[in-house]
């Protein structure tokens, strides 16, 4: 009983009581911070895999949903609203990926009482199906890729020939894509006839798998072409506005490696124009919280829309920085049924002449120079960097776990600035900063995306740079010979030895040798 | 420790003999450099071998380090032994755990070099294996839907 008087006498001060985090990793932990910032208590979910993980700790309580595998667990929109039931969590923040654009979440929360942190069930169907999406934004007049506009008849219904004609009508290069897709998921790029029909059934298996939807469509592939998108924020009672955009050209494979904020090299009348594109977008839905319309800039300079992700993006946090905005406290306060804030709507109106620079780069177990294929393990190290203008959002720590069942993000890296090249200098600082050990991540990638000159002076932001540039045998190869030479060093000093070479997973517990100074990271800097 | 070393990075392969003159050379650990003990196998500890993960500029690697005569006098056995016989099949193995999602060769079928034989998918990625060289696949240990574990046995090629 007092419970309910508290609630609602707290009822001006927070927006709940208590929320819980379908989701896991950096995201559920950053969504966890903005629950401590505003006196919400967290609920956290996990996986079997995910027990010991650094978000199931960071949360007041955490409920078990299921086995590792995300289809009997994060994906299970039953096992997590009864954990909300059984936690009485008065609202479900999904985060990004696994549910958070699936209406059937959003329905099951307004069918048992609690609220759903995102748009509405209309908007997330015709949003979250980037078919539907392309249909919407072309209708209001907001110019789109090229490209099919309805699923190609693929499975059990296959038509070959109609699926070449359809190709050859978009021409080549085509991107094949799947409807229900993200991250790159589901993606294939096809050069000419004879691969079609592979990648088709390819990306429509793996979007099957990973979407549970194996529709797929076409659409033209631009050369050289630039990923920008517009922050998207809309209240209940109808107020939408733009926050500025983000540059996220930087992509192998169609997945985002690096984002920024704001897009190098746009004039105020060209940020006008596409944060206007990105209001007409989300009107024609309806759309409440948060969203991104993503656009494509062509090299002749013109705005086509890819589609929107009607909900908290990775890369949401330069956006942060640079508008001097939290998103997910707006989020919140916005689910709650309260107009956007003042400073949401200043922020929206200084949008357009951005004073700040920032730079995200997102540290991935993935090897970049094994096709950044996945690199699940042990964090034997795990040491983030700090300093003036320096963020890490993680979701692991010294000793974590990285499962191969999920995505491989481990942490983004933030860094903001008074402009670009003062960003790019304080990246390149905190990258040295970075201390991982027990897996391979994206970290030697950035390392050397910040000192190439194309995407230091912004001359070269496009969408293939990574495949036309990265040729990491040669960078491998000079590391490797460094390498040699510090084991070597590490031997001769007799800093290590065979028998007592089992290193504890824990930092507080490294060994003596290391203490010693021998081989100590610091040892040039003093 | 006077002895010569041998530092190997199997992965790459590489393979350096420095001279202690050389070692003395050698700048020490500078930023985004880091040197870790990796667990040691009871092989390692008898063969007296160490073994240490290096990281520089974000790049992992495993080095091993031994006394280079001893490893000297090793190879010259492997030597020996090798001239009796010859290995020509290649097994596979998983380089990530994951789920078998395609498998498009049979028992018994002739491959080319690089042609694709199963897919592997792990975070949500298919992962293609293809043939190392030519040859007839055999000896298929996984199925369609099959999870396997880093190292797991694929296929051989022969």
């Amino acid at each position: 009983m007092s419970l309910r008087k508290d609630r609602r006498h707290a009822s001006a001060t927070k927006p709940f009581e208590r929320l819980l985090i379908a989701n896991r990793g950096e995201i559920a932990v950053r969504i966890i911070r903005a629950c401590r910032e505003l006196g919400i208590e967290s609920i956290a979910v996990y996986s079997d895999a995910d027990a010991d993980a650094v978000h199931v700790r960071a949360a007041d309580r955490a409920v078990r949903i299921g086995p590792a595998a995300a289809a009997e667990s994060y994906l299970r929109v039953d096992a997590i609203l009864a954990a909300a039931a059984q936690e009485r969590a008065q609202a479900i923040h999904p985060g990004y990926g696994f549910l958070s654009e699936q209406a059937a979440l959003a329905d099951a929360c307004s069918a048992a009482g609690i609220v759903f942190v995102g748009p509405g069930h209309e908007t997330l169907v015709s949003l979250g199906n980037k078919l539907a999406a392309r249909h919407r934004a072309s209708a209001a007049g907001v110019p789109v890729v090229p490209g099919t506009f309805e699923p190609l008849p693929v499975g059990s219904r296959a038509d070959k020939e109609r699926i070449k004609a359809e190709a050859a009508g978009v021409g080549f290069p085509v991107l094949v894509k799947a409807s229900a897709g993200g991250g790159g998921r589901g993606m294939r790029r096809v050069d000419d006839l004879a691969e079609l029909m592979d990648a088709v059934a390819s990306a429509a298996r793996e979007a099957a798998a990973a979407f549970g939807d194996g529709s797929v469509y076409l659409e033209r592939y631009v050369e050289r072409a630039r990923h920008v998108e517009v922050q998207l924020l809309g209240d209940s009672q109808g107020t939408i506005v733009a926050l500025g955009e983000r540059d996220c050209s930087t992509q192998r494979r169609h997945q985002k490696l690096v984002e920024e904020a704001p897009a190098p090299g746009l004039s105020e009348t060209q940020r006008r124009a596409l944060h206007d594109l990105g209001v007409k977008v989300a009107r024609t839905v309806g759309l409440r919280n948060a969203a991104t319309a993503e656009f494509l800039l062509t090299p002749d300079g013109e705005f086509w829309f890819l589609e929107v992700n009607a909900r908290l993006q990775v890369e949401h946090g330069v956006t942060e920085l640079v508008a001097d905005l939290d998103l997910v406290h707006e989020q919140l306060w916005i689910a709650a049924g309260v107009p956007l804030s003042q400073r949401a709507i200043a922020a929206a109106a200084a949008a357009a002449t951005p004073q700040r620079h920032a730079i995200e780069v997102r540290l991935s177990a993935e090897d970049p120079a094994h096709d950044f294929g996945p690199t699940p393990g042990v964090l034997t190290a795990w040491a983030t960097p700090a300093g003036p203008g320096v963020r890490v959002d993680a979701g692991v720590e010294e000793g974590s776990a990285v499962s191969p069942n999920y995505d491989p993000l481990l942490a983004k890296l933030m860094v903001v600035a008074e402009d670009r090249p003062r960003a790019i200098a304080r990246l390149r600082r905190a990258l040295d900063e970075f201390v991982i050990g027990g897996v391979q991540t994206t970290l030697p990638f950035h390392r050397w995306l910040v000192d190439q000159r194309g995407f230091a002076q912004a001359s070269d932001l496009s969408t293939d740079y990574v495949a036309r540039n990265w040729r990491p045998v040669e960078v491998v190869a000079v590391a490797a010979l460094r390498a040699t030479e510090l084991a070597a060093i590490a031997i001769r000093d007799r800093t290590v030895t065979s028998n007592e070479a089992t290193p504890s997973a824990n930092g507080h517990g490294a060994p003596a040798w290391w203490r010693a100074g021998v081989v100590e990271g610091t040892e040039n800097r003093r | 420790m006077t002895d010569r070393l041998r530092v190997t990075i199997p992965d790459l392969p590489l393979t350096v003999q420095p001279a202690p003159a050389d070692v003395a050379g050698f700048a020490h650990v500078g930023r985004g450099e880091s040197v870790r003990p990796l667990p040691s196998t009871a092989e390692d500890r008898s063969e007296g071998r160490t073994r240490l993960e290096v990281v520089v500029g974000g790049w992992r690697f495993e080095a091993t380090v031994e006394s280079a005569a001893r490893a000297e006098l090793r190879d010259r056995a492997a030597r020996d032994a090798a001239a009796h016989h010859r290995v020509a099949d290649l097994t596979l193995r998983a380089q990530i755990p994951g789920r078998v999602v395609k498998l498009w060769v049979a028992d018994g079928e002739q491959v080319e070099a690089g042609q694709r034989l199963l897919a592997i998918e792990a975070m949500k990625m298919e992962n293609e294996i293809r043939a190392p060289h030519a040859g007839t696949v055999k000896e298929i240990k996984v199925d369609v839907g099959a999870l396997v574990e880093r190292n797991d046995e694929l296929l051989t090629v022969s």
